[in-house]
Order: C-alpha cells, then structure tokens, then sequence
C-alpha cells in the first residue's frame, strides 16, 4: 500500500465518521460545539546590549483556534494554526506556517473507541510511544493516522496505533516514514475486586512500537562524526534497517499507601545521526517507588537511559521534532526564575540517576506548625551519563559508525555529573490567615558542557523567598525575592518581583532581574519587565513590556533555547 | 492543497451543523475521557459526580505555583464547605510520567481530602479546551458546567463558594 492510497482510506474514514456523526446527532440530541482561541504577539524592539537582534519583521505573534464538536459518542475537532511570522524563538525552532495541522474524528463506547486523523498517544510511561504537545516549547508530536482501543472484558485494555508523525508544518505528503504501535494492559485490581477490596493494586502492561523508514542511498551522504566533523557515510542504505522496534514491559504493584512501578524498555537497532550510527541496542529502565499516608509522603525514583532517542527520521537531531518516545526527567522541576536556565533535560542517550523527595506536614495546631500547619518538601537529585566503553572494532576505525559502537555496564555510573539538586523547601501558613510564606533553598549543580554546548559548571545556591499577603479578601500583594550565588557561567542573580491581584480579574506585576556578578562589566544588565493581566472567566488578557534574557526554556524536562529579547507583548487566551 | 480544500469544506459544513444545533443549548455536560485514579487504574470523567450536589473541578500540575496556592487556600476552607454544601473538589492533575508518580505522595504531604486524578497526557485537559492552568470549574448537581475561571488571585476562592452556596439554595 503506498502513502498515497493510505492518507486516501483515513480521509475517507475521517470523513464517514463525520458524516455519521452527524447524522447520528438526531439519536443522542446532547451536541456541543466548544473551542478555544489563543494569540501570543511580541512587538520587538533591537537591544544590542542583551543580545536582542534587530529582526525582518517587528510584529509577530502565534495563533491558533480549536474547534471541537461532541455528541455523545461522538466526536470531532479541528485546531487551526497560524504561525507565518512567529514569535522569534519559534522561528528559530523552525516553528512556521498555517494551516489545519490537526483534525480528528473519534467514537466513544463502553467497549471501543476509533479514531482518525490526528491523535496523541502514551503507552505506559511513554518509554516506548508518546505523541503529546506542548504548546509553550512548540511540541507537536500528534499522528496522523488511526487509532482503535478496546476493553474486551474489564481490567483488559487493548490499545493499536498507526499514524504519521507531525513535523510541524512539513507536508505529510510524500512522506516516508510511519509508526505503528499496540499496548495492552491488565489491571488485576478490576478484573478481581476482592484484590482491590484488601487495598491491593497490581496491573502489568506491554507495549510494541515498530518505526518504519524508507532507506535510499542518495540520502546518506555524509555522515556528522562525534568529534563534529563531516565524514562519508559509512553504512550503505541497504544495512540501514527500515524497520526499528521498540519494546517495553511494565508493572505496577501497591498496596494501601504504597506502590512501586517499573517499566523496561529495550530498542532495537536504530544507527542514526544523534548515536553517530551505530548498532547498539538502546535500552531504558524507570522505578519508582512511593509512600504516602496523611500528613506525610515519600518518592523515590531511578532511571537509566542508553541510546534511547528515537525519532521517525534519521536524520533528524532538532530539538523535540519526530521523537516517537519520551524518556521522563524525574528531576524536580521548578518555577524560580533565577534557575529556570539550569533546569535539567533529560538526556535519552545517556543518562542514569535517581530523585528522592519527602513531603512532611507538621500537624496544624501544633506549636511548630501553628493554626494551619506548616510543609516541609526536601528534594535530592543527582543524574550522570551512562558508562560507555568503546568497542575494539570503533577504535579501529577511528569512527563508532556502523559498529556495534561501545559497551555500558548497566548500573554504573558514568564519569560526567550532569545534574545535581539539594532542595528544602518550607511553606507557612501564620496564625494571621492572611500572611503565606514559602522559602526555599536549593544547591544546583549544572554541567554546562553537556546540556548547554559551553564549557564547564555551574555550582550555585539558590534562596527564594515568596511572601503573601491578603490585603483585604479580594485584594492581595505578592513578594518574590530571589538570590543564586555562583562563580561560575553568568555569575551571580538578584530577582524581585511585586505583584497586586484584585480578585478575581486583576493582576499587575513588575519584576526586575539583575545580573550583577556578570564577569564582564557591560553585561550587569537590568532585565525589567511590567506586566498587567485581566481575566474574565475563562479569557485572560495580558499585556507586558520588559526585557527577556537569553536562555532556556524547560517545561517538564523538554528544553529550548530562548533567544534575548525587547519588547511589547501582548497575549489573548479564551475557551468557550 | 485538494486535500486542504476538501477538509475546510468539511469544516465549513461541521460549523453549519453546530450552528443548528447551539439553537436548542443545554448546558455542558463533562466530557467523558479515559483518565487514571491515584492508583493508575482507569477512571471516566463521566463518572465525576456527587449524589446531586455541586462539584468542584480544579486542572493543576505540581510544577504550577497558583495551582497549589489555590488548592491550599480552599484546603483551608474545605472542611465547612462540605459540612455546609455537600460540596466535593475532584482536582486533576495534569502531571506527566515525569512527574505524576510523585502526584500521591505531594497531596498526602500537603493533607488535602480532595479526589484527586491523574490526566497524564493531557486528554481531559483537551477535551475541556483549557490553555493553561489553573482552570476550575463547578458542576451543579445535574452535572452541568455552570461557572469556568482560569488563573488564580487570592480571594478568588470567595467567589467559587458563593457559587456553590447558590447552586445549594436552589
């Protein structure tokens, strides 16, 4: 079956399922339209100092427009995006286009569920398959395709995909690549309640996940080596596998407030750019395991990942684009402004490390805790790179590419830390109900080399203090205070942020950044900025105006960069 | 571009057929997406209910500072809330596998009596078109979506509980 005649067959299903639908309506009468609308726009301004460079048009701005029509079982959408001159760190990402990138027709029953067009998928822990967005970071990862799930008997759920992957606003037209995946889990608890009756919880899942790509010889031409350079290619485009699997097992185990979880993943051959093609097998194991009862909770996690990056396409080794799978950051992740450039990303290629967190309420009413009880959350993190022994046959060569490229001993940590976290962090209430305080202190250490590109690490000590404070019930001030101390990168950071809300529609707020232990005199910038809000139910409308500093952006352990800038922005959000 | 074509003017047609439709309105109901109890078993949030009186459902994720700050300020309230109005908070966390493990043991520190629900890749957060959170809604006892805030100030709370209050005289 060629691409062609398969994008004809989902048209044709979209369109049936449409058509349906629609005419199904009658049966059900309980049809709604919903939507939402978003527009993001910048006026830019240039700023050598910081780094903001003129750019070809001054006005930009992203949008997009969701529609999506339910009737029962029934279901369709449509988002609509316009990204022509988008805002500049998407146009760096190669973020830009219009058009309906995203459609979808679904039904819903107690035992099926049958999509097609676009959909977002996870199976398990997305360790195998996650087709997910993020708006904020320009991730769509959405599949074109079809997608049937069924619980054929309770506690067993079926699930098949088969889609074309999202490369933002590329054609799917002429595409060569497609992925199909199943998963299928059991959940004991449900297929036998006297199992969850005694507060046990126990469920095991599988997942399968097959990459299919054409392999043609005038595509591989050269090859990016590991030192940077360019080199012929080394493997001929017929022992390039087309097919790449990825498997994975999982279980989840609890009982009252305990539970563990595991899930291994184990990727078949994959020679492409980011492992400098090589043979090697990719592997990932995540655990977890938690505590939690009133008052008091534990978490626990681990995680290796070795030659994991999984993408549609070769070839490709920008950002988040084409990536089938998602290996998590267990990292905690956090909102300071001062270390939002020192967040970790997760690396699927190598890396290896744990997280603990405790969370503890002193009980309220008590002498420390006071009326409303105070938190505690303590917070360790420490990530390395996974041990990598070159093979004989890598050295040899002088390049890994096409060999078996090297051996790792699975739990040995490898010789670069990447990321470390010692984290306190308290939250009191006062007798006084209307004063809330959060402090917290955090000691990072970044290894610039490896997440960044520049050289060395950053070693700093983060305090942060935010105050607030109830004027009168509807009226509130809110005091950020932020301090991180380093010698090293940019050096040290002083942050300040007031904001007053008016309850429940207003929000203003002005917040300078300081980078005063700038190692080069001219660069102790002030990066201001003013911002004032307005919600109504469910529309927000922002307008600020200030300075953004060079950096990276990470939502949820996926990071971008974000370049300086200067401006005006505006920002419209609204559902309906 | 033919393609295109032919998926606007299935657009075109679809609004035709929502316009009809928004004649005869009811009230929204939530739509029924697959998401997961604490535990991780599957959960529908069609069966988010509470035997006829009001609901709160708050969209929050463990990384969102107004999200927890408006938990802990209800938290604080939550208990003559439900003496007075039968009232129950469903909060749904949009947390991901990076960090939805963690989801238990951070509200059993923070001791909140609230339902709270894992939407993991964001389903229930689609199907409800939120952008950002935090978002809340409440449900009357009919199960129908009567009031939709997003963002948090302080002393927004006020204004979800007398909400609630109404919905109860009723």
């Amino acid at each position: 079956m060629n691409f062609k005649s398969i994008q004809r067959v989902l048209l044709a299903a979209f369109l049936f399922l449409c058509c349906w639908g629609a005419n199904a309506q009658h049966q059900f009468g309980n049809s709604r339209v919903s939507g939402d609308f978003g527009f993001n726009g910048m006026y830019y301004i240039p700023d050598s100092l910081i780094g903001a460079e003129p750019v070809d048009s001054k006005v930009r701005g992203n949008a997009f427009l969701n529609l999506l029509y339910t009737n029962g079982g029934f279901s369709a959408g449509a988002r609509y995006e316009f990204y022509m001159f988008p805002l500049i760190d998407f146009e760096k990402i190669g973020y830009r286009g219009q058009g309906i990138k995203y459609f979808f027709a679904d039904y819903t029953n107690k035992f099926i569920s049958v999509t097609a067009g676009n959909f977002y998928e996870q199976f398990g822990n997305g360790l195998t398959l996650r087709a997910y967005e993020d708006r904020q970071l320009g991730i769509d990862n959405s599949l074109l395709g079809a997608r049937v799930k069924a619980t054929p008997y309770k506690g067993i759920y079926l699930k098949g995909v088969w889609g074309i992957e999202r490369d933002n606003f590329e054609p799917y037209l002429g595409r060569q690549d497609y992925v199909r995946g199943a998963d299928v889990e059991f959940s004991f608890g449900e297929m036998f309640p006297k199992i969850q009756e005694k507060g046990f919880t126990a469920r095991v899942g599988a997942s399968f996940v097959s990459k299919f790509e054409k392999s043609k010889d005038d595509l591989y031409f050269t090859v990016n080596d590991s030192a940077g350079g360019i080199s012929e290619a080394c493997i001929p485009a017929d022992k390039l596998p087309e097919n790449v699997a990825n498997w994975a097992v999982r279980g989840t185990f609890g009982y009252e407030g305990f539970r563990f979880d595991a899930e291994y993943a184990r990727k078949m051959n994959d020679p492409n750019i980011s492992n400098g093609f090589i043979y090697k097998p990719g592997e990932a194991l995540f655990m977890s395991a938690t505590y939690a009862m009133k008052g008091f909770g534990i978490a626990a996690s681990f995680i290796r990942a070795d030659n994991m990056e999984y993408r549609s396409q070769r070839w490709m080794n920008l950002n988040s684009e084409l990536m089938i799978n998602c290996i998590p950051a267990i990292n905690r992740q956090y909102s300071y402004q001062l270390i939002g450039d020192y967040s970790y990303a997760s690396q699927p290629n190598s890396q290896i490390g744990a997280q603990l967190q405790v969370n503890y309420q002193i009980p309220k009413k008590s002498a420390l805790g006071g009326k409303y009880g105070t938190d505690i959350t303590f917070n360790y993190s420490r990530f390395h790179n996974t041990d990598q022994v070159p093979v004989q046959e890598a050295i040899d060569n002088g390049s890994p590419c096409g060999t078996m490229g090297y051996t790792s001993s699975f739990f040995k940590f490898g010789p670069d830390l990447l990321y470390q976290d010692i984290g306190l962090e308290i939250s009191h209430r006062f007798n006084d109900k209307r004063w809330k305080w959060i402090l917290a202190y955090n000691y990072i250490t970044y290894n610039l080399e490896i997440l960044q590109g520049h050289a060395g690490m950053m070693r700093g000590h983060l305090v942060a203090s935010d105050l607030s404070y109830k004027i009168t019930p509807k009226h509130a001030l809110r005091l950020e205070l932020q301090h991180l101390y380093t010698k090293d990168d940019e050096g040290s950071c002083a942050y300040a942020m007031l904001e007053y809300s008016f309850s429940p529609s207003w929000f203003v707020s002005i917040g300078d950044e300081w980078n005063y232990g700038n190692p080069i005199e001219s660069h102790k910038i002030h990066y201001y900025n003013i911002s004032c809000a307005y919600v109504w139910n469910t529309t927000r409308i922002a307008v600020n105006f200030g300075k953004t500093k060079e950096g990276i952006l990470c939502v949820g352990g996926v990071c971008r960069a974000v370049p300086a800038s200067f401006g005006c922005g505006l920002s419209v959000t609204t559902s309906f | 571009m033919k393609k295109n074509i032919i998926v606007i003017i299935c657009m075109i047609l679809s609004i035709h057929v929502f316009a009809q439709e928004a004649k005869d309105k009811h009230l929204a109901k939530l739509p029924a997406v697959e998401i997961q109890d604490l535990n991780g078993n599957p959960f529908n949030t069609a069966d988010i209910q509470n035997d006829g009186k009001p609901v709160i459902i708050s969209l929050w994720a463990t990384w969102c500072k107004p999200c927890i700050a408006e938990l802990l300020a209800i938290a604080d309230e939550y208990e003559d809330w439900v003496e007075e109005t039968g009232v129950k908070l469903f909060a749904v966390s949009i947390d991901d596998a990076k960090t939805s493990a963690r989801v238990a043991p951070f509200v059993n520190g923070k001791n909140w009596d609230y339902t709270v629900l894992l939407d993991v890749n964001s389903d229930f957060k689609r199907a409800m078109n939120v952008n950002d959170v935090p978002y809340m809604c409440i449900l009357n006892g009919d199960g129908e979506i009567v009031w939709q805030h997003t963002s948090y100030a302080p002393g927004s709370e006020e204004e979800v509980y007398e909400v609630i209050k109404s919905l109860v005289k009723k």
